[in-house]
């Protein structure tokens, strides 16, 4: 070792000295979990490799009063003296999960073993998501010591609903509209309006249906009114004169008549399809800016 | 779906366009009183039959004669003198033929004659002669006048009404209140 470095060694020496040697904090966990979750005890010790944890499931029972104590946080203040002088370790961890139904409630209390007292508390009612019992306790003893990973909240955030603007909706007013357009009386189903859906496409379909049928009349009386026109034109007897002449006026009147149904037909047609689409887009399914959660009254 | 979609969109925009059509009522048969009374023609008419009509240098063209009455408003008659020009420039006379209208019930023509002045004027003298009754009343086909085209051009033939004259069978005239010509078109 050469000089240099011995006067490094020395100095390194000196300033863990000035600045106070912080060794890696130690802990007694207590837990207590109403169902099996074997891989608690692991999680804890691969998550926080700078703490050293000490189990003992065995004692939980003078925990359970503590919210019954005049003072909670100074409640037990000799037995966590004393639990920390028999085990040696600076923090007891007590962890407590109950299941109800699909939630379930984790209680955590960190006590402090030089004071005896409570020094830090989360109680969490949640409900269960995949793996979320140890991604919880993972959650409770990292904010303890200091240490949250980000895929932890993000695993915990699954279960939340999405920021209402990040949400990318299958269903839209304007797929509503555009499908109303192509068929009217669609956009309103595929809205879950099925009344209103129905209303649409029967009228759409009755006028569409008078229309072509007026149209039909318009063609068949037009197309009556030329040829006994041509008949007319083509005689010169007096009787057959008169009678296709009269066939033509009355068939000449049909065309006029079914040709101002048909337009009309037409037109309510055509407005009432764009209406129809209008009307898919106001009712279309419309994102909901505040999601609240249904309240268990259980 | 688009394409079912664009073809109905199409088929109504077709359907809206096509029934705009409104034909003209447009009833001009000679032959017919009305449509002569909407013209303001009066009845009894002497017209032609058909009004124009389009042929070629080598056709010839048939014309026919009627006279048109209104129902039930016109008296009866017996006898016409018909006087008819027609464009000697552009047609020559080849046959004039009796009508069926003045034929007796043995659908013979007894007095049906006509003079030709070898220029452009055609007098034709007809008189109705029945065992059953002695007048005729209605429209009817006094006589076919056939002619040949000279030249290329369009002319009409018509009836010179100041010589015309329609009789009962008491020699009583009636009044004529109008004639329609005929176009002739040699292409």
């Amino acid at each position: 070792m050469s000089m240099n470095q011995r006067i490094l060694v020395h100095l390194i020496l000196t300033f863990e000295i000035i600045l106070g040697f912080n060794p890696e904090p130690t802990y007694l966990v207590l837990n207590h979990f109403d169902r099996d979750l074997p891989a608690a005890e692991q999680a804890l010790i691969d998550n926080f490799g700078n703490s050293t944890f000490e189990f003992d499931p065995s004692i939980h029972h003078m925990f359970e009063d503590i919210d019954n104590h005049e003072n909670p946080a100074a409640s037990h203040m000799v037995t966590i003296k004393e639990l920390g002088e028999k085990y040696q370790v600076n923090y007891i961890l007590f962890n407590r999960i109950e299941h109800i139904d699909d939630r379930f409630v984790l209680n955590g209390l960190l006590f402090n073993t030089r004071s005896g007292g409570l020094i830090h508390r989360r109680k969490i009612d949640l409900k269960q998501y995949l793996n979320g019992q140890i991604n919880e306790l993972n959650m409770w003893v990292g904010n303890t010591v200091g240490k949250v990973e980000k895929n932890w909240e993000k695993n915990r955030k699954s279960i939340l609903f999405s920021d209402p603007e990040e949400i990318n909706y299958e269903k839209t007013p304007r797929g509503a509209a555009i499908r109303s357009l192509a068929a009217p009386g669609w956009g309103q189903a595929y809205s879950g309006k099925k009344v209103s859906a129905g209303l649409w496409a029967s009228t759409e379909s009755s006028l569409s249906l008078a229309a072509i049928i007026s149209f039909l009349n318009y063609d068949k009386a037009a197309k009556s009114f030329l040829k006994n026109s041509k008949l007319y034109d083509e005689t010169n007897d007096e009787k057959e004169i008169s009678d296709y002449r009269t066939a033509a006026e009355n068939d000449w009147n049909d065309h006029k008549k079914y040709s101002q149904l048909a337009i009309i037909f037409t037109a309510a047609t055509g407005t009432g399809w764009i209406a129809n689409s209008i009307h898919a887009w106001i009712v279309g399914p419309k994102p909901y800016t505040n999601i609240y959660q249904q309240w268990n009254t259980k | 779906m688009k394409l079912i979609h664009g073809l109905f969109i199409l088929s109504l925009a077709l359907l809206f366009v096509n029934s705009c059509t409104i034909y003209e009522k447009l009833f001009d048969n000679p032959v017919d009183f009305e449509a002569n009374e909407e013209r303001g023609i009066g009845a009894p008419t002497l017209v032609f039959y058909p009004k124009t009509q389009i042929l070629a240098e080598d056709d010839s063209a048939l014309v026919g004669s009627f006279i048109v009455f209104k129902e039930d408003s016109t008296k009866p008659f017996a006898g016409v003198h018909l006087q008819i020009e027609f464009p000697n420039a552009l047609l020559e006379l080849d046959t004039i033929k009796p009508g069926l209208f003045i034929t007796d019930t043995s659908n013979a023509t007894p007095l049906f004659t006509y003079t030709y002045d070898s220029i452009n004027t055609i007098d034709i003298y007809a008189y109705f002669l029945d065992t059953l009754k002695k007048d005729l009343d209605g429209t009817g086909h006094l006589a076919d006048l056939v002619f040949n085209p000279i030249e290329v051009g369009s002319d009409s033939v018509f009836y010179n009404l100041d010589e015309c004259e329609i009789i009962d069978h008491q020699d009583a005239q009636i009044d004529i209140n109008g004639e329609r010509g005929a176009e002739i078109v040699v292409q």
